[in-house]
């Protein structure tokens, strides 16, 4: 027993050392990190990365979304109509590596997002402001080296300058995307990347950039330099040579831990300072309230999601008879307004919100975040009212459906609870209005579910979109425009609203788009081509010891999701 | 015996051949836009399936995306893994030290205990301590090693803060690690080899709870089998000679029932050894240590079809070598056994 005892004080002595040291940041979370390279970081585990070992032109100020502010430039002026942007670059900043960052990195970054632009890279959206097209050379033969070199060159000031074939007011924002950072240019060239010359620019088209050389040895002029990464961590070091203020904290290590409880368990000890949750439910159950613990809560959501009501579906697999006879839909079943209004007032908005989002959402006036510039509050609601609901099943198609009723078969996708309750939800109501209506719901893996909607081949889909950039045209024009992204999932056109969504990203004038994505609501609230999820309300939870971390600085745009801020930012106590 | 040796050899790029072909021809039945879920983690890349699906050529014949994959095997490149975010290759060398090193210290004493236990048992056939070990064996036997795992951790580190939790090392020593030159690849040992006994310790203290798990839930199995064979050994006629002749209790348990009972434990061992190298995919998951199991459990969820070939292919080499060693040892331990 003895023996015992003597081990248990030795383990005991050597442990308690290793509690998170005041200079080291520690985190836990579940998956590993895919890339370092800026040049084709989509993703949030690999841009909480890089906005932290790059830096961009510019960045969001504090928390708001529409102000920016230079990081790596220092002033900006719109020329030529707002087709021309010319930049001063920040003197004095240096790389990881020691170079002196010149005008120079900044031309070869951009024209490595032009060049590269592969599919698993966000390049499509600064591709499309600069080069007036979202493909890459390969996809498009009118790109050529010509027309890349020129829309980004360096002046003879050692100015940074921008030219676009058409005016673009989400460019600044595009800009302020981690994606767009300056790279070390002689660092890159040196260890196999792009020369950066027009010789070899055909063989780096379309090129995935998610293994190369550069993710592998990162250089940038950020404030935490990159020290080694393998099956256990990541670990990042503050850079001594940095232009800025120094970190306070000193150390970053990112531990890989797949399992829940034991990120839990390091969490609430205080081995680990952030960590990632399971899940709102989970994590009031297991974190909140805890000792040691800082929760905060209220955060406004970024992403904005909808049930898409198909007015084209291509799928008669789905259609069951395919006709409006009580034993299937027709094709074009969601054409008639009155169906989808009807589908609108049957949904149930504040059941979802106390079942799903534990009474902790928020119902929006559009697919747009409220947070977002553009966005108007005052644009009219559906509620849940099956009197209404009713009213309006009985006026479409003539009578026909309310009389014959219908079978509508709905995927959702799989392991997707608050899809799959909001489903239920619908299902349920729809069918209490009318005994001829039937609603089926089935679960679809999510990658088939993908390639079926983009065919036009769901009937009915709950899905959603994140930002890229902090402009009201990426979700508007996504959701609305019959040029946008997800029109094949909803095949819903209005020529007036395309009109207004044109317009609107044609223009720099605030005032004036302001009022043409307003005009969009009110009509998409008319024609309702969407039932609005309502949205959910962010929170995250931290130890006690972390300052700096909070909700009046946490900037929905920041990658590193647990502070939305960037590590720089923080520090312990 | 070297006839032999190299006649198993020689089935390893027959059971590595036909292995590529059944799984390559199994992912076939996926559609290549699972294929492709691999590539995607964000909504927007999802709107790039199909060029992401162009790009890997996922909709190619079966023989044209098997040739592209065997091609490029042959020239020593087994792809890059998305699990890992790293080549394969690298991946195996990196995980694969800190499995043999999990290895070893899980292996050693599982065996010891079960050959130990085993024959307490036996010996005390029906007696308390054999009563008591039958209820253990069970307990460990249907404990699943999730619950164990997370159990353990959650006494020994979240309560008792005897043991650290997961991962491989404490922070600081994560940092210091960078100042360790590698040699084998087994972490104790090189930092031992570079003086860094400290690490070597932490290194060795977060391997506990995980090698307890595996002892708890892999040792049942073996002493049951090690407690039955003894018992038929003690009953034969050779132990009772032996007994006849006047030897020793203690000399006829040792030497003639049990080194007799071992036969089977060589065998079960070489399955324990097989599937302790395969990587403990629970186990490795639940601590976080970074061996060839927490990869191929991540590998398998997310579709990483290279990351499951590699993976395949090492385990036809672990399987067919660590076979062929087991082979020789019953020649070591039953000498009526010949290999020509």
């Amino acid at each position: 027993m003895k023996k015992v005892a003597a081990l248990a004080t030795l383990l005991a002595l050597t442990t308690a050392l290793a509690v998170a040291p005041k200079d080291t940041l520690v985190i836990q979370e579940s998956a590993d990190i895919p890339t370092m390279d800026p040049g084709v970081t989509y993703d949030t585990a690999s841009g909480a990365i890089t906005e932290n070992l790059y830096e961009t032109l510019l960045t969001y100020s504090g928390a708001s979304l529409t102000k920016l502010e230079p990081l790596l430039a220092t002033k900006w002026t719109i020329s030529n109509g707002g087709k021309t942007y010319t930049f001063d670059l920040r003197k004095g900043v240096k790389f990881h590596s020691g170079n002196a960052m010149t005008c120079a990195d900044a031309e070869y970054s951009f024209e490595r997002n032009l060049v590269t632009n592969s599919a698993e890279s966000g390049n499509w959206f600064i591709s499309e402001s600069l080069l007036g097209t979202g493909a890459n050379a390969n996809d498009d033969k009118t790109i050529t080296w010509a027309r890349i070199d020129k829309a980004v060159e360096c002046n003879n000031a050692g100015q940074l300058v921008f030219t676009l074939p058409a005016v673009d007011p989400a460019f600044l924002a595009k800009l302020a995307y981690t994606g767009q950072s300056v790279v070390d240019s002689k660092h890159a060239a040196k260890i196999g990347e792009w020369s950066g010359k027009e010789a070899d620019w055909k063989a780096w088209v379309g090129k995935d950039l998610t293994n190369s050389n550069l993710s592998k040895q990162p250089s940038g002029t950020g404030a935490y330099k990159f020290v080694r990464k393998d099956a256990n961590a990541f670990l990042a070091t503050a850079f001594d040579g940095y232009w800025g203020k120094k970190p306070a904290i000193k150390n970053i290590v990112i531990q890989k831990v797949s399992e829940l409880a034991a990120r839990q368990q390091a969490f609430l000890k205080g081995d680990a300072d952030l960590i990632e949750g399971g899940g709102r439910a989970v994590d009031e159950e297991q974190i909140k309230g805890k000792p040691g613990v800082v929760w905060q809560d209220g955060f406004p959501s970024t992403s904005a999601t909808a049930f898409f009501m198909n007015e084209n579906i291509k799928a008669t697999g789905l259609l069951g008879s395919g006709k409006l006879d009580g034993k299937g839909i027709p094709a074009n079943f969601f054409k008639d307004a009155n169906i989808r209004r009807g589908f609108s007032y049957a949904f149930n908005y504040d059941q979802y919100i106390q079942d799903v989002q534990k009474g902790k959402g928020k119902q929006r006036t559009m697919l747009l975040p409220d947070t977002f510039p553009g966005y108007d509050a005052k644009v009219n609601t559906y509620t849940f009212d099956a009197a209404k609901a009713k009213q309006f099943f009985q006026r479409a198609w003539g009578g026909q459906a309310w009389k014959n009723g219908f079978v509508l078969t709905a995927n959702y996708r799989a392991g997707s609870v608050p899809a799959q309750t909001a489903m239920e939800i619908l299902k349920k109501n729809i069918e209490a209005l009318n005994p001829k209506f039937r609603v089926n719901i089935q679960a679809k893996q999510w990658s088939e579910m993908l390639a079926s909607s983009k065919k036009g081949e769901e009937a009915m889909i709950v899905i959603g979109w994140a930002p890229d950039y902090a402009d009201p045209d990426n979700f508007m024009y996504t959701f609305y425009s019959s040029n946008g992204y997800y029109f094949p999932r909803s095949n819903w056109k209005d020529t007036q609203v395309d009109k207004w969504l044109e317009q609107a990203r044609n223009t720099v004038n605030t005032a004036e788009r302001n009022r043409l994505y307003s005009l969009v609501g009110k009509k998409a609230y008319e024609q309702a081509p969407y039932i609005l999820m309502p949205a959910p309300v962010g929170y995250s939870f931290m130890r006690d010891s972390l300052v700096g971390a909070e909700q009046k600085n946490f900037n929905p745009m920041i990658s590193f999701s647990y502070t939305g801020t960037y590590w720089k930012e923080l520090s312990k106590k | 015996m070297l006839n032999f040796i190299v006649k198993r050899l020689i089935q390893i790029p027959v059971v590595m051949l036909v292995l590529s072909l059944m799984i390559v021809g199994l992912t076939q039945l996926l559609t290549p836009e699972q294929r492709a879920a691999p590539y995607i983690r964000s909504e927007q890349q999802a709107a790039r399936l199909e060029q992401i699906i162009e790009q890997r050529g996922l909709r190619d014949p079966f023989p044209v995306q098997y040739g592209r994959w065997l091609n490029s095997t042959l020239h020593g490149d087994l792809g890059y893994s998305k699990a890992s975010n790293q080549d394969v290759i690298a991946t195996i060398k990196e995980r694969l030290p800190r499995t043999i090193e999990l290895t070893i210290l899980t292996a050693i004493p599982i065996l010891l205990i079960s050959v130990w236990l085993g024959t307490l048992s036996a010996l005390h056939k029906d007696k308390f301590i054999d009563q008591f070990l039958r209820v253990l064996v069970v307990l460990g036997y249907s404990l699943p090693s999730f619950v164990v795992g997370i159990l353990l951790l959650a006494v020994f580190y979240a309560y008792l803060g005897w043991l650290p939790g997961s991962g491989q090392l404490n922070v600081v020593n994560t940092f210091a690690l960078g100042d360790v030159r590698t040699y084998t690849g087994l972490l104790t040992v090189d930092a031992a080899l570079n003086g860094r006994w400290d690490i070597a310790w932490d290194a060795l203290q977060h391997m506990i709870l995980p090698a307890l798990t595996l002892v708890i839930v892999l040792s049942a199995n073996i002493i049951k089998v090690m407690r039955n064979n003894m018992l038929e050994a003690l009953t034969s006629d050779y132990v009772r000679t032996a007994r006849a002749k006047g030897l020793a209790p203690g000399v006829v348990n040792r030497k003639h029932a049990r080194r007799n009972a071992l036969l089977s434990i060589v065998t079960l061992g070489g399955f324990l050894i097989i599937g302790l190298l395969g990587g403990s995919l629970i186990t490795e998951t639940i601590f976080a240590f970074p061996g060839v199991g927490q990869w191929v459990v991540d590998a398998a969820r997310g579709v990483d079809l290279a990351a499951v070939l590699g993976f395949a292919m090492l385990t036809a080499v672990i399987v067919v070598v660590v076979s062929t060693v087991v082979d020789i040892l019953y020649g070591v331990i039953d000498p009526r056994v010949r290999f020509d």
